[in-house]
């Protein structure tokens, strides 16, 4: 039972108050950016994650093709033994031996494939998870379950979890940015409505298109530094007959916000003011630049970026497809590590890739294989976890994970203990009860952590 | 989801009653691990017609007769079965069971075959809740009876409006405080607009309240907004929060395609608000409005509460298991939009294990679940059509939808399914015969039959095709539909046949309904006992049980006659909320342990009980409310509340707040000379720069929702909300800054002061436009400098950017 006067009233008011800041002190400039200050009230861990790079794979790469290798494939080609009776989304047929030749890389000798030279020039950075498993074969689900640790669409993001726990550290842009993706990946459920991902839209270059309303087509800057001076005079006036108010003193700042935000964001989400170098070291396209921009929102402060490269869906011709798709990822993800490392950022930035799902060991119409739930590859490099390592493994045809196998409950739960957070008290009161990203499951892997 | 869930672990206490231990302990544990498999009431079709999963269906037996004789266990055929003596007859199939097993079934035989599963319900309020018992329960402040307490009395000298004001003012002086004085006629006048129409009043309009003499000025101005059309497109809205209103689905793939008839189930809402539907049957219509005799069709309208719910992707080629998940979840989306939304109970708490803070059993969670999951959607038609015709209707398209999707995905798709030919070549078979079926209605019904077309005629002729049949996800942006059907639900027990290890089949049949195993940890794989659908058992006054059909009506008398004082104190405190900015419990949806006391109880208890006593009329309880001094009153900040009461929980003055996302753009619209007043009809964009309509008539979807809407707080249609957490962030103000809807409003305003000459005049003419005030000299001189280096357009932007415009004192 909970007296009418408790904390999560003050923090809580459904009505009449402004979500996340607490009704009770007013006013002054300080107390108005709490609202941007993280609500873990749990104890602290040691760690030095600060911020989270999700490089969403959508549609499920291929583990046995990238980053898992099983010869046994070669040998039972075409066959089907018992082992790999598993239900997927469809019917599959025999097995089907990955195109692709695998070779140790790096000090640690991690077996990687000929599809990702470029990670396999950092792999010492990177610790692979070859033993992750979920539980649906369809893509929505799935999807959902990566995101939000649930099948069902009404649960907040990971993202929003992470910046509801941590606040922002950059009152100007937001805390969480998705770039590419939408639905599950950026919803923020019933956490406070500013804890959702913005989205933008980065297949274009110019900051101007990526954001809706970012900049006024129709007045300058200096016009609209006056509309905003003339604005908040009648503001203060306002304020001034009306006495201390919370959502108008909020509102003053807010404006300021978002007329810095029009620079900021024009500053932040132009990697275009990047040198030809840098550029040139991620490579071209939608995912190169989303990795960069990623780069630059993280040393700005954001806290979670989600870079979203879809079209790993393959049915069917998953040799061509993967010629073709396969450098332009590998370039810009290793440049991501590459260029967060020399910046000192790579250990207060946890990179996280990977898919919804994996894919079947077994073909799909002989040239693709099907959605594999029971066993899959994610990566992870920086943020304390430890690079260099391959951790767990499939079973010999890479279907199921079999060994030190890790649930995508188990992956968000070391991910928010990297972060600092445990995530059995990263918790928010809804609907009668307190609710956990990780729901009541989730093990902190401590193998895969420094 | 059920996997995840798989580790909460709970263990039923045993039965206690000596007479059952031997069951529990020796026959129980074999009957579902050895024969629930295929002899389950939960099965399509339980394998000889004979369920043993309950008490009736192990006595009645099956198509070869009764299984056993209690006390007679040589008669007993079930006991032969398990003996393997009859090679026709040799039960499991899998096995003959150890001698030892068989043994204990002669004894229990022998014994009278003592089954206490005839009374789960009783079994389950037996059971010890971690949380609050049953009996414990009806205690609960929320479930009481409702009186009408007499107001307490008061030091305050002035005389009290109404005995709302007796409640707030003898609390206050406890604390030492005391009311606010009233607001300014300014203030108030704006104060009403806003609440019952939904935008700000304009300058003429505020002046003829501020100039009319009579002393029933206030009240009539009350009275005139409460028959105004737009009281109805204000307080619907605020129920289709409740209700999770949306008009598509989280994805939009095959099985869960966007709902064409979802706004006709908006105006409805809005309809039946302002005619002051009594609230009771406002419910029971959105809950059963096709089981109440003597509904107009009109009506049936009502049924997108349930009919334009949200559903998940159903891809038939996943296992029983995997589907079983989504259509629970679907059922358990029901339950909880009902129990949260309409009786502030968190029932969906109970899927796994009994509640573990109120006093909600696992099997009130199932006894819920077998009323929706013998509830199934269906387009119904909104012309006469005879009752068993349109039940057939119903079930065609459900049958047929499921076959043509089923076609589709293993002729289209580059599948290798084993047999795939000969499923294909069956299932059109049974098209085509169901086509013949439905052709026998063109004469009578044509618009049914052509509502069904699509599912036969070939895709290269069918234009008006639907794409849901189509595999993939081809979302339309606009799926509204005129034509004269609507979104609802009929009642059909919804089956899972795995018999198909490539396929999973749902079965609808029609006109029945079904009852629900409890599921253990929320698994399907490990079902225990049915739980006959019943009324949660701490809410009913006498037996729980619903009799009729899927018990949909039923459902919805009894939170009306079992339930009515939590009905009426949670709706009260809905709109007690709405009107004042908080409302008396802090957690409208949850008035359960968990959740807040209420800060005025007695005045709750007071407003619900005379709200029943006034038929349950809405607009019996705005008038109640607004004319209280309570309502009345300044929101400005004292020293002394702000000390002693920071958050108002007290109610020492009207809470301030800005406006919601709809008031705001329709007060924008309004002012600025743009708004389209007309009513009713499909939803439009919202995005699009020509949709000048009340927002209320902007399309909400559930998978992608208006980056407006989202950034103002709206909510998330996916579940119902109890009420909207307002936020301040920078990304409204890039709204307020740089929109192109903004820009339209100032152009406008800009225009039409063209009919004054001289700046100050047209400054004049802006600010009560836009402020509804004229402006202060100081005003006026610092918008003069502004007009020296800018024009009148970017000063009107500015006007309406401002916190007095937002803001609703």
């Amino acid at each position: 039972m909970t007296h009418p006067t408790s904390r999560r009233n003050m923090l809580r008011s459904l009505f009449g108050g402004i979500g996340g800041l607490g009704l009770a002190s007013v006013l002054s400039r300080e107390e108005a950016q709490a609202s941007t200050v993280g609500h873990y009230t749990g104890p602290r861990m040691l760690s030095k994650a600060r911020h989270v790079i999700n490089l969403v794979l959508s549609g499920g790469p291929s583990q046995v093709d990238l980053l898992d290798p099983k010869p046994a494939l070669a040998r039972h080609e075409g066959q089907r033994p018992g082992s790999v009776e598993l239900r997927t989304e469809r019917q599959t047929g025999g097995l089907l031996p990955t195109p692709f030749q695998f070779r140790p890389r790096g000090e640690s000798g991690i077996e990687v494939s000929e599809m990702l030279p470029q990670l396999a020039s950092v792999i010492d950075d990177i610790c692979v998870i070859r033993s992750m498993y979920s539980f649906n074969p369809t893509h929505t689900p799935a999807v959902s379950l990566w995101h939000t640790g649930t099948v069902l669409l009404n649960r907040p993001s990971i993202g929003s979890w992470v910046s509801y726990g941590l606040g922002s550290e950059n009152d100007d842009l937001p805390s969480f940015v998705a770039l590419g993706g939408g639905g599950s990946a950026t919803r923020s459920g019933f956490l406070p409505a500013q804890h959702q991902g913005t989205p933008f839209n980065h297949s274009e270059l110019d900051p101007v298109n990526m954001i809706p309303d970012l900049q006024n087509k129709w007045t300058d800057q200096l016009a609209q530094r006056r509309q905003l001076d003339a604005q908040q005079a009648l503001n203060r006036e306002y304020s001034q007959t009306f006495g201390a108010d919370e959502y108008l003193e909020g509102r003053i700042q807010s404006m300021e916000s978002a007329y810095r935000m029009q620079f900021a964001a024009l500053d932040a989400f132009d990697v275009r003011k990047e040198s030809a170098a840098i550029r040139e070291e991620y490579g071209s396209g939608t995912f190169a630049n989303g990795c960069l921009l990623a780069r630059r929102l993280v040393e700005r402060g954001v806290r979670y970026v989600h870079v979203g490269f879809s079209g790993w869906d393959d049915h069917k011709d998953l040799e061509k497809n993967y010629r073709k798709n396969c450098p332009a990822m590998d370039q810009a993800a290793a440049a991501l590590i590459r260029d967060l490392k020399r910046r000192g950022l790579l250990d207060e930035t946890i990179v996280v890739w990977g898919g919804e799902f994996g894919r079947t060991p077994v073909s799909e119409s002989g040239t693709g294989r099907d959605h594999n739930p029971y066993g899959y590859t994610m990566w992870v490099a920086g943020g304390g976890f430890r690079g260099g390592l391959a951790y767990g493994a499939t079973d010999e045809f890479g279907f199921k994970a079999i060994e030190n196998r890790v649930s995508i409950h188990d992956l968000h739960a070391t991910m928010l203990y990297a972060l600092g957070m445990d995530h059995t008290r990263l918790t928010y009161r809804y609907a009668g009860r307190d609710f956990r990203l990780t729901d009541v499951l989730g093990e902190v892997v401590n193998d895969i952590i420094q | 989801v059920f996997l995840f869930l798989s580790l909460t672990l709970f263990t039923a206490p045993p039965d206690q009653a000596p007479d059952f231990a031997f069951f529990e302990s020796k026959i129980r544990p074999v009957l579902v691990g050895k024969c629930y498999k295929c002899h389950s009431s939960n099965l399509p079709a339980p394998k000889g017609d004979f369920a043993l999963d309950t008490k009736d269906g192990l006595l009645k037996g099956g198509a070869t007769g009764v299984a056993i004789v209690p006390g007679k266990p040589g008669e007993s055929r079930l006991l032969m079965a398990l003996r393997y003596a009859d090679t026709d007859l040799q039960m499991p199939p899998s096995g003959k069971l150890p001698d030892t097993v068989i043994a204990d079934f002669e004894q229990w035989l022998a014994a009278g075959a003592p089954d206490p599963r005839t009374a789960p319900l009783a079994s389950a309020v037996a059971t010890a809740p971690q949380g609050m018992s049953v009996e414990e329960g009806r205690k609960w402040w929320a479930f009481q009876p409702l009186e009408v307490v007499a107001p307490p009395p008061t030091r305050d000298s002035r005389p009290a409006k109404n005995v709302i004001d007796a409640f707030i003012v003898s609390k206050l002086e406890q604390q030492g405080l005391s009311p606010s004085p009233e607001a300014d006629p300014r203030t108030l006048v704006r104060r009403v607009y806003v609440d019952l129409v939904g935008f700000k009043p304009n300058y003429e309009e505020i002046e003829a309240f501020l100039a009319d003499p009579s002393p029933l000025a206030y009240e009539n101005l009350v009275d005139r907004l409460l028959a105004s059309p737009h009281y109805g497109e204000r307080w619907g809205r605020h129920w289709m929060d409740v209700a999770r209103f949306g008009e598509d689905n989280p994805t939009g793939e095959a099985t869960n395609p966007a709902y064409p008839f979802a706004w006709r189930y908006r105006d409805w809402i809005i309809e039946a608000v302002n005619q002051d539907v009594p609230y009771d049957r406002f419910v029971k219509l959105q809950l059963a409005a096709d089981l109440i005799p003597g509904t107009p069709r009109a009506d049936l309208r009502a049924l997108g509460y349930l009919g334009a719910a949200p559903v998940y992707h159903k891809d038939l080629r996943l296992s029983e298991q995997v589907i079983g998940g989504f259509l629970t979840d679907d059922w358990d989306e029901r339950i909880d939009a009902t129990t949260r939304g309409l009786l502030a109970i968190t029932v969906a708490c109970a899927r796994c294990h009994d509640h573990k803070f109120d006093p909600i059993p696992t099997a009130d969670y199932y006894g819920l679940m077998g009323v929706f999951a013998s509830t199934m959607r269906a387009e119904r038609p909104l012309f006469d059509v005879e009752p068993e015709v349109e039940t057939r209707f119903a079930w065609l398209q459900n049958r047929l939808f499921d076959l043509a999707y089923s076609v589709n995905l293993l002729t289209n798709e580059a599948s290798t399914v084993v047999d795939s030919a000969s499923r294909v070549a069956r299932w059109k078979a049974e098209i085509e015969t169901l086509k013949q079926e439905a052709l026998g209605l063109q004469e009578k019904y044509p618009q049914l039959v052509a509502k069904l077309e699509r599912y036969w005629s070939p895709p290269g002729q069918r234009r008006q095709a639907d794409d849901a049949v189509n595999n993939g996800s081809r979302r339309r942006r606009n799926s509204a539909s005129t034509e004269p059907f609507t979104n609802a639900v009929f009642e059909a027990a919804q089956y899972l046949d795995g018999s198909d290890p490539q396929f999973t089949f749902i079965h609808y049949k029609a006109g029945e309904a079904r009852d629900m195993p409890l599921l253990k940890t929320g698994n399907l794989a490990t079902p225990g006992e049915i739980v006959p659908r019943h009324f949660p058992t701490v809410l009913a006054q006498s037996d729980p049980s619903f009799k009729q059909g899927s018990g949909r009506l039923e459902l919805a008398e009894r939170i009306f006659s079992d339930a009515a004082p939590l009905a009426a104190r949670v709706i009260v405190n809905r709109v007690w909320g709405w009107h004042m900015g908080r409302p008396l419990v802090g957690t409208p949806s949850d008035f359960g342990v968990q959740g807040e006391m209420p800060t005025h109880l007695e005045l709750l208890d007071n407003l619900a009980a005379r709200f029943i006593q006034h038929g349950w009329s809405l607009k019996w309880l705005h008038r109640e409310i607004m004319m209280s001094a309570t309502y009345g009153q300044a929101s400005q900040p004292r020293e002394d509340g702000v000390r002693l009461d920071v958050a108002n929980l007290l109610v020492w003055r009207m809470n301030p707040r800005r406006l919601d996302i709809e008031t705001y753009r329709d007060t924008l619209l309004r002012l600025s000379g743009r708004m389209n007043e007309r009513m009713f009809g499909p939803s439009e964009d919202l995005q699009s720069p020509r949709n000048v309509r009340r927002t209320v008539y902007s399309r909400v979807s559930r998978g992608r929702q208006n980056s407006l809407l989202k950034n103002y707080d709206f909510p998330d249609a996916m579940q119902s909300a109890g009420g909207r957490d307002l936020t301040v962030t920078p990304l409204q103000q890039l709204f307020v800054m740089n929109s192109e809807f903004m820009h339209e409003a100032a152009a406008e305003l800009a225009a039409a002061t063209s009919s004054e000459a001289e700046s100050d005049a047209r400054l004049q003419f802006l600010f009560r436009r836009v402020l509804g005030r004229e402006p202060t000299r100081r005003e006026l001189e610092l918008a003069l400098d502004f007009l020296q280096g800018g024009s009148l357009e970017q000063y009107a932007q500015v006007l309406l950017s401002t916190n007095e415009e937002i803001f609703w004192p």
